[in-house]
């Protein structure tokens, strides 16, 4: 029995070394939250989605040249029928049709994805940028300024934005840049609120303590120790944010305070959809913008919820068993679920 | 409760000033010259301008205006349109209604929906039901308002109506106290517009609230000196997980009450909304500032609501 035990303890020895080696290689946060991102089958095909829609985007002069038709063109000879009805889709080389003025629907759903992700984006971005900054000066220094930045944030969330929003955009007439200030200054406190509660937390670990030990400033204790760690937060939520913008963008154009036509945007499409009661002839120029702004916000939402399962653990359905899963549903939970960075160590 | 009352009202007040001055700055940081000039009527010269401008009291400066427009607040007064000189107060009073019934029908359908499929997925989690509502919640999450209620009237309107079936009308608002019948006709359409969307809102909601209580001690106490499990569900755990949805019910009401501009706008709904848009459209300052005190009120009055309610739901909230 004992040289039994000899023999396994060699084997053991002989394999560990080798096996540790290569997981630690590959055992970065990052690699496994997107191993854990891989085998989320709906996420990856938002992803998938996603990327399409981007290189789509980039290349909307390239594809409406493929395809032949200008966004902005008028086919009235080919493109309506004799009694000024659209050609339906598939009809004429207009694969998903024309709209009342002759013009191919396809090539402008491929021009408006450009106004939505750059709105969406944009808007996303700048909020972010906002949001993060106000967030750590709010956590960090907590007392007078936090109260001060938090009531400022819960105000602003609490106002009827779209009213304001429309009211400034009205005022100044609308462009694409203001569109996109627009958007982002009502949709920073969301970033800034979960930034602020997640730095409080952390100020109090050890490595900000650490740090402050060694003589760094507050300044580098905020943006060089502390803000890596919120490099997971900010990407599912900028992830979750960007849908809320693009829709944001769609809603001010189907106002008519968004982008102007004739610009193709899909809500500024939808808008000259519903004026003229011609779709209700030829439906596919209201429905087919409508499709690409659902299934864009949808493929947004849901890859944020799949990052939030691959970049949290602690949320995670993949790796863990129904029954476990279950159970840490049903447990105990004390403070309010902030998101801790996946394992990140700054 | 009364210091809760008197502290809520001081809050409205300063929400109000800072409100209405937003507004005025974001209207003034162009040129009043323009303003009057836009409502002096065509191929005006300077001098009509300038009687315009007098008329519409926009030759004062900046602070007499504001100042003169929170005088008038405080007296319960919107004061007179720019465009037709008509009281803000009676056109309120016009467009009320029609956005009360729009969210008061919506509210009850959304939370008749929202609730129960909240804490099914709550109570049988990670299971086929569960994953269904979740599908529900995220689709319709997805999906704009205006999108969804254009989709409605394509179908439920015309593509009905050309079959012979016509149920639902395209737009428009019939009073209540005119015809009931032709009321809740015409509500149809808007209020599932509306609902299903917040529906999706609150299935989550509740969802992630029933799930958190569900794992508190007192639930095990509670399951555990042999209570049944929907005594425990129902009594103890959804009462308990009402408070963020009353809190978020709050702001939702309030916002609404407003205006859903695009629910009535594609609707074709002569609510509060509307009359914030098409004021906007025509630059009338008084009546975009009037929609945006108004939603403000709204606002500050049902968080004051909530406040109490909690005090009502939960023990906790009264005690401390």
């Amino acid at each position: 029995m004992s040289a039994l035990r000899a023999d396994e303890l060699e084997i053991v020895e002989e394999k560990d070394p080798e096996l540790n080696e290569q997981q630690f290689e590959s055992r970065t946060p990052w690699r496994l939250a997107w191993r854990r991102l891989k085998k989320d089958r709906v996420a990856m095909v938002s992803l998938g989605f996603i990327v399409l829609l981007i290189l789509v985007s980039l290349f909307a002069p390239l594809l409406t040249a493929l395809i032949g038709h200008g966004p902005n063109t008028q086919y009235t000879t080919r493109g309506l029928s004799l009694s000024g009805i659209p050609v339906g889709p598939g009809h004429n080389g207009f694969l998903l049709g024309t709209d009342d003025q002759g013009r191919d629907v396809l090539s402008r759903i491929i021009y408006g994805s450009r106004i939505s992700l750059e709105v969406g984006i944009g808007a996303t971005f700048l909020a972010l940028l906002l949001g993060v900054v106000v967030g750590l000066f709010a956590g960090y220094y907590g007392g007078f300024l936090d109260s001060v930045l938090g009531r400022f944030m819960d105000i602003l969330l609490s106002f009827p934005i779209l009213l304001l929003a429309i009211a400034i955009v009205a005022r100044f007439g609308p462009s694409l840049g203001l569109l996109i200030v627009v958007i982002s200054l009502f949709s920073w406190p969301y970033i800034g609120r979960l930034v602020r509660g997640q730095v409080i937390s952390l100020r109090e670990r050890e490595f900000v303590e650490a740090a402050r030990a060694l003589g760094a400033s507050d300044l580098r204790i905020m943006f060089v120790e502390i803000a890596p760690n919120l490099v997971a937060l900010a990407v599912i939520y900028a992830t979750l944010l960007i849908p809320v913008n693009i829709v944001l963008e769609a809603t001010l154009s189907f106002l008519g305070l968004g982008v102007q036509p004739p610009t193709a945007s899909w809500g500024n499409m939808i808008a000259e959809a519903q004026t003229g009661d011609l779709f209700t002839v030829a439906w596919w120029f209201l429905v087919f913008p409508c499709v690409a702004l659902v299934l864009t916000t949808l493929a947004f939402n849901l890859l944020g919820d799949g990052l939030r399962d691959a970049l949290d653990p602690r949320y995670g359905r993949s790796h863990i068993s129904p029954a476990k899963r279950v159970r840490r549903a049903f447990r105990v939970r004390r403070t309010p679920p902030a998101p801790e960075p996946a394992e990140a160590k700054a | 409760m009364i210091r809760l009352i008197v502290r809520r009202l001081l809050y409205l007040v300063i929400v109000l000033v800072i409100i209405t001055f937003l507004t005025y700055v974001v209207f003034f940081a162009g040129n009043p010259n323009n303003l009057a000039a836009r409502f002096a009527g065509r191929d005006a010269g300077p001098a009509e301008i300038r009687d315009a401008a007098i008329r519409l009291g926009l030759n004062h400066g900046f602070w007499y205006q504001y100042w003169h427009y929170l005088v008038g607040l405080l007296h319960g007064n919107f004061g007179l349109d720019f465009q037709n000189a008509v009281p803000i107060n009676s056109e309120i009073a016009r467009a009320f209604p029609v956005t009360a019934s729009l969210v008061v029908g919506s509210v009850i359908l959304w939370l008749l929906i929202g609730i129960p499929i909240g804490i099914m997925s709550a109570t049988h989690p990670r299971t086929v039901r569960d994953r269904a509502s979740t599908t529900f919640a995220l689709t319709f999450l997805s999906v704009p308002s205006f999108v969804l209620g254009l989709l409605l009237l394509l179908v439920f309107y015309y593509y009905l109506t050309r079959a012979g079936l016509s149920w639902f009308p395209a737009a428009g608002y019939v009073p209540l106290t005119q015809s009931p019948v032709q009321w809740l006709v015409h509500m149809i359409l808007p209020w599932t517009s509306l609902a299903l969307i917040q529906a999706a809102i609150y299935t989550r909601l509740i969802r992630g609230s029933l799930l958190d209580v569900l794992g508190e001690d007192f639930i095990r106490t509670a399951r555990a000196k042999g209570l049944s499990r929907r005594t425990v569900i129902y009594k103890h755990g959804v009462r308990a997980a009402l408070t963020p949805v009353i809190t978020q019910l709050g702001i939702d009401i309030g916002t609404l009450l407003a205006g859903a501009f695009v629910t009535e706008k594609v609707f074709g709904l002569t609510g509060l909304g509307q009359l914030a848009l098409n004021a906007i459209g025509n630059e009338d300052l008084p009546v975009v500032a009037a929609v945006v005190v108004l939603a403000a009120s709204f606002i500050v009055i049902m968080n004051t609501v909530v406040d109490i309610l909690y005090a009502v739901l939960d023990p906790r909230v009264r005690l401390a």
